[in-house]
């Protein structure tokens, strides 16, 4: 590996669309007050469920986010999130596609399950259904059945990338992922590559996800993957408290705007992070178990080390997966020990899931982007609710308040169902300029 | 952009598809003539506009023996799985690895890759909540309570998009880098080529590439058929008859790694990947620039990735689909970038119809399976090129390539065209 010659990326923009905030200093400020996205669902009435709370995007207006008509009628709930978050990051770096580079400008996008809409199958029920309930093809051939190519364009498993690609004028490079939980986290470590293989100047990356409807969160709620403390939303997701109970199920996008970091000095643009290093690992465990030793997060911390040409002396703050299940939470934190050793003790640890949900595949790139308002601010955010120790998760929890110190680099892993692992690195922009100085 | 003295090759192959389930049978079709398009079975048809399609006719415990594995996947990832299973064993890359040192073994792991192309879902996987509908008499509340006691626990994971590259690691052990593309019809052929740059990165030594798809079910041929995009027979890619697609179903894998490594480890070099080009044209979802903008540019990229002219190509495996818009611009494209010296077209979906997620890299198999053979079969559904398409050089018989480079080019929705670059080892 040629890892002095590196290009060297620059992250200009962010833009996040979360259960705390519907911008990105809205999302910051809440995770530093500490504040909880879990509610009871109002989304859809969910009070049949075994788990009715969930971290919902409140007050979001799609319209306003999707000003193209055309647009917005294939957009669906997680894609006028990730528009409206994309908009934002791009307005933040101050740069936009122009028909002279847009063929340098990539896309990487996590997208969510192609999960149906319940009134969607709702309709296929009505039609094609026998008394049993059992789906019989020839009701889709009723003249009247109301097929709609509108939501069929929405269900593509690329419609967000198309949609994206089609508001911001992104011609070149175009990729979409899906590794369950670890999506966004892959979706900013392809855009990582692409930069630096030479595909594309600048990138736009990120991801996007909602689940909180019937059909998404049916899954898990049969999986027993969620908390169900409904009585106590707020108190739900509790990452590394001995008393976890599963997570609480959240919406929403972040995105990221990359540069090439020689031309971001050049026109003067604020620089976040350097995106310094990804490194992506399979489990090979079992399909929604975690391997009880890191076994598979620690490769994949080593190599997002090893791409960023750091150790673990650079990291002063880890935004772990945490997602406030037993195994995950167990799994990270031996992995975390395995790789920092003593260090742990020092190193800043927090979920921002105890705050905002798990956002599925939209979780690494909002987590991501912690990383670099972390970085900026030079303050690591709670882990909220934690109040029982667990010996397993004996880890150094930035608890009660934010912790303010400087911060030279920052990790942030994301652990999927299928046993994907997602580490990132993120450089403080003064340490690239130190290093290169010495 | 990549390290041109290493060479990335391709040491293993698996496919399955309607037209059979090794290279060697597929190639029997696709040379025969015969379409692999045929009545469907998986739903009575008679009321349909559409009445065919290219299932795969295997049944489920040849492609996958473990009954065990058959309750947690769906039949897209038992295609992906299969081809996956094929390709590791033609590479014998895991012989190999048995072989080592037990303390080599865990690297060697930790240093294979595997990255999987797949659809993303089904509509049908939706329908087991029918029942619950019906139980709940429209009450949402009701929906929830009995939930658990209507749709099995293991439905979610039966259905994640990332199930192949769960499974096929798991069996496998294949610990390094990974991702699972959900692309549509670009998923499969990304795949190979977010392998390949894997590998000349550095971040892997050797990958399993592999794209798998089930689009073949009712509300997709539905949806495909009201906006105007299907036929009701084999398709007939750049014929001035053409009315549109036809579903296929299956997967294909390939494994790839460095020239020097199956050099080293005795393997038998089947071809190599020379370089791919991807972009959006930024059109939406179903739009299509009508400059074939897109194919031109991913054309270019390629060509560019692997250092060629346009002279260099002996072969172009195109997308066509069989669709009035999408060969046509395909077309354009491909003009732009070779003007009156055009090589040799052909296509393959009239004989094992559009795989969707996998189309891509099923073509890549049966691609280098045509420059191997050096024949390259023909479109006998092509009987007369579209005037409006023009001087084209598609053939209804076999033709013989004019190099050993072929591109394959894969067109999705999102705008998304993709081209790999391939060269024969014979």
């Amino acid at each position: 590996m040629a890892s002095t010659e590196k290009r060297r990326i620059a992250v200009t923009g962010i833009g996040m669309v979360t259960p705390v905030g519907n911008t990105t200093e809205e999302t910051w400020a809440a995770l530093l007050a500490g504040k909880s996205g879990a509610a009871p669902i109002s989304n859809f009435d969910a009070s049949g469920f075994s788990t009715t709370i969930g971290a919902e995007v409140k007050g979001f207006d799609a319209a306003s986010a999707v000003p193209d008509p055309r647009l917005l009628k294939c957009a669906s709930r997680s894609h006028g999130f990730a528009l409206a978050a994309a908009a934002e990051a791009l307005a933040d770096a101050g740069i936009s596609p122009t028909p002279e580079d847009s063929h340098r400008w990539g896309l990487a996008v996590g997208a969510g399950m192609m999960s149906v809409a319940y009134d969607d199958l709702k309709v296929v029920h009505d039609y094609a259904t026998d008394e049993n309930g059992y789906f019989d093809a020839d009701g889709l051939m009723k003249p009247d059945f109301p097929a709609s190519p509108v939501n069929f364009c929405r269900w593509q498993s690329n419609a967000g990338l198309g949609l994206l690609a089609k508001q911001f004028g992104i011609r070149g490079y175009a990729t979409s992922v899906h590794t369950a939980c670890a999506s966004g986290g892959q979706a900013i470590g392809s855009a990582l590559k692409a930069m630096r293989r030479g595909q594309c100047d600048f990138m736009l990356a990120g991801g996007f996800d909602s689940m909180l409807n019937p059909i998404g969160i049916s899954g898990f709620c049969l999986l027993g993957a969620l908390s169900t403390d409904n009585d106590n939303p707020t108190g739900a997701s509790r990452p590394f408290d001995k008393t976890r109970n599963g997570f609480v199920l959240g919406e929403g996008s972040g995105f990221l705007v990359l540069e090439d970091w020689d031309k971001a000095i050049e026109r003067g643009a604020t620089i976040y992070a350097e995106l310094a290093g990804d490194g992506n690992s399979l489990s090979c465990y079992r399909i929604t178990d975690s391997p009880p030793d890191g076994n598979g997060p620690i490769q994949a911390i080593h190599q997002a080390l090893g791409d960023a040409d750091t150790t673990i002396e650079e990291i002063d703050y880890v935004n772990a997966h945490g997602t406030s299940t037993q195994m995950n939470d167990r799994s990270e934190c031996a992995a975390m020990k395995a790789v920092f050793g003593e260090r742990i003790d020092e190193v800043r640890v927090s979920s921002t899931k105890s705050c905002m949900g798990h956002l599925i595949a939209a979780a690494g790139a909002v987590e991501a982007a912690v990383c670099c308002l972390a970085i900026r601010d030079g303050i690591a955010p709670i882990n909220a609710n934690y109040e029982n120790p667990d010996p397993d998760c004996d880890v150094n929890l930035v608890v009660g308040e934010p912790r303010p110190g400087r911060i030279r680099a920052a990790l942030t892993n994301s652990l999927g169902f299928g046993g994907s692992n997602s580490s990132l690195v993120f450089r403080n922009p003064e340490n690239v300029n130190s290093k290169e100085v010495s | 952009m990549k390290n041109a003295s290493e060479k990335i090759v391709i040491t293993g192959r698996g496919i399955v598809c309607g037209a059979g389930a090794t290279p060697d049978d597929v190639w029997s079709v696709l040379e025969s003539g015969e379409t692999a398009v045929g009545p469907y079975s998986q739903w009575d048809g008679e009321k349909w506009p559409v009445q065919v399609a290219a299932e795969v006719k295997e049944n489920n415990r040849t492609l996958v023996p473990d009954r065990k594995l058959h309750k947690t996947i769906s039949r897209t990832d038992m295609f992906g799985i299969y081809a996956a299973d094929q390709a590791i064993a033609e590479s014998e890359l895991l012989a190999h690895r048995d072989a080592l040192e037990e303390t080599e073994q865990g690297p060697f792991n930790d240093r294979t890759g595997l990255i999987v192309g797949a659809g993303g879902g089904n509509y049908s996987s939706n329908y087991d909540y029918l029942p619950l509908i019906t139980e709940a008499e429209g009450s949402l509340q009701k929906f929830g309570s009995e939930l658990s006691n209507m749709v099995t626990p293991m439905w979610l994971l039966k259905n994640l998009p990332n199930n192949v590259l769960c499974h096929v690691g798991i069996r496998g052990q294949l610990k390094g880098t990974n991702a699972c593309i959900t692309n549509q019809c670009s998923s499969g052929i990304m795949a190979v080529a977010e392998s390949a740059s894997a590998i000349w990165n550095g971040e892997a030594d050797r990958i399993v590439a592999a794209g798998h798809d089930s689009p073949f079910e009712p509300e997709m041929v539905l949806y495909y058929h009201k906006l105007g995009l299907m036929s009701s027979e084999a398709p007939k890619p750049f014929d001035e008859q053409r009315s549109g697609t036809i579903f296929g179903e299956g997967a294909a894998s390939v494994v790839l790694e460095r020239e020097s490594d199956a050099e080293a480890r005795g393997a038998e070099v089947l071809g190599e990947f020379l370089g791919f080009g991807c972009c959006s044209e930024a059109t939406g979802i179903l739009d299509l620039d009508p400059d074939g903008d897109g194919v031109r540019r991913a054309i270019e990229q390629a060509l560019d990735d692997a250092d060629l002219a346009p002279s260099d190509v002996g072969l172009i495996c195109a997308h066509g689909n069989g669709t009035r818009a999408s060969d046509l611009t395909e077309s354009i494209g491909i003009r732009h970038v070779f003007g009156d010296a055009i090589p040799p077209v052909t296509g393959f979906k009239w004989a094992y119809g559009h795989l969707i997620a996998a189309s891509g890299i099923v073509d890549i198999v049966m691609t280098l399976e045509a420059l191997r053979r050096k024949s390259a079969p023909g479109i006998p559904t092509c009987e007369k090129v579209d005037p409006e398409i023009g001087d084209f050089p598609v053939s209804t018989e076999s033709v013989t390539p004019s190099s050993d480079v072929a591109l394959v080019i894969c067109r999705g929705f999102g705008g998304m065209n993709v081209v790999v670059a391939l060269r024969a080892t014979s």
